[in-house]
């Protein structure tokens, strides 16, 4: 899937990768997509419930090599 | 619905530093207004030489390795981290008072005051947490 921007947050353990992905979200517009990679397995449910509440649309989900793939569409 | 969040730091120890400022960070990334009130313990949190050397609870020094591998951020990290992103810390008076600690010994930007102080802000808060 397409992506805006690319955040790569692995090998960071919670709270960081909501921290960076906040930070990056808001040089995009509405609309774009950002793209995160991590290996905190606390993300999955971390930056699902992160998306819904901030009003962002969760669009994509992928898991490789122990490396979880996330696309957000920024609300 | 209100944004707010306000947490009661009164415990000194790494593990309870972790939990503070995890929660905060987390809810300050998640556009939540967030306050932390440090009572007792909790001071050395926001105490720049104490918040380096925080300590782990008895007998369990060993995780001292998992923190390290996990790449955990440091304790002082966090705290700046938490003030970047607009988290208000407010020192208690009375205990500063009481410990002989002036604010000169803390990180720059906190805001001294009392009780309601503190209690002001959570009033309307959805999200009140005391570690």
């Amino acid at each position: 899937m397409n992506s805006d921007k690319v955040l790569d947050a692995k090998g960071l353990a919670c709270p960081m990768p909501i921290v960076k992905t906040r930070k990056a979200m808001n040089d995009l517009q509405t609309g774009q997509v950002l793209e995160i990679h991590v290996t905190d397995k606390g993300a999955k449910a971390d930056l699902a419930a992160w998306s819904r509440s901030g009003g962002h649309e969760l669009v994509e989900t992928a898991e490789e090599n122990d490396i979880l793939k996330f696309w957000i569409r920024k609300g | 619905m209100t944004n707010k969040v306000a947490i009661i730091a009164s415990n000194g120890g790494l593990f309870d530093a972790y939990k503070v400022f995890n929660i905060a960070t987390a809810a300050a990334a998640t556009d939540q207004e967030v306050s932390i009130f440090f009572t007792f313990e909790g001071l050395n949190f926001i105490h720049k030489e104490a918040n380096g050397q925080l300590p782990m609870p008895d007998g369990k020094e060993h995780f001292a390795e998992g923190f390290k591998k996990a790449n955990v951020p440091s304790i002082p990290e966090l705290v700046t981290m938490a003030q970047e992103m607009g988290v208000k810390f407010i020192g208690c008076q009375m205990t500063m008072d009481v410990m002989g600690l002036e604010k000169e010994a803390f990180v720059d930007s906190i805001e001294v005051g009392g009780a309601v102080t503190f209690l002001e802000f959570a009033k309307d808060a959805d999200v009140t947490l005391t570690f």
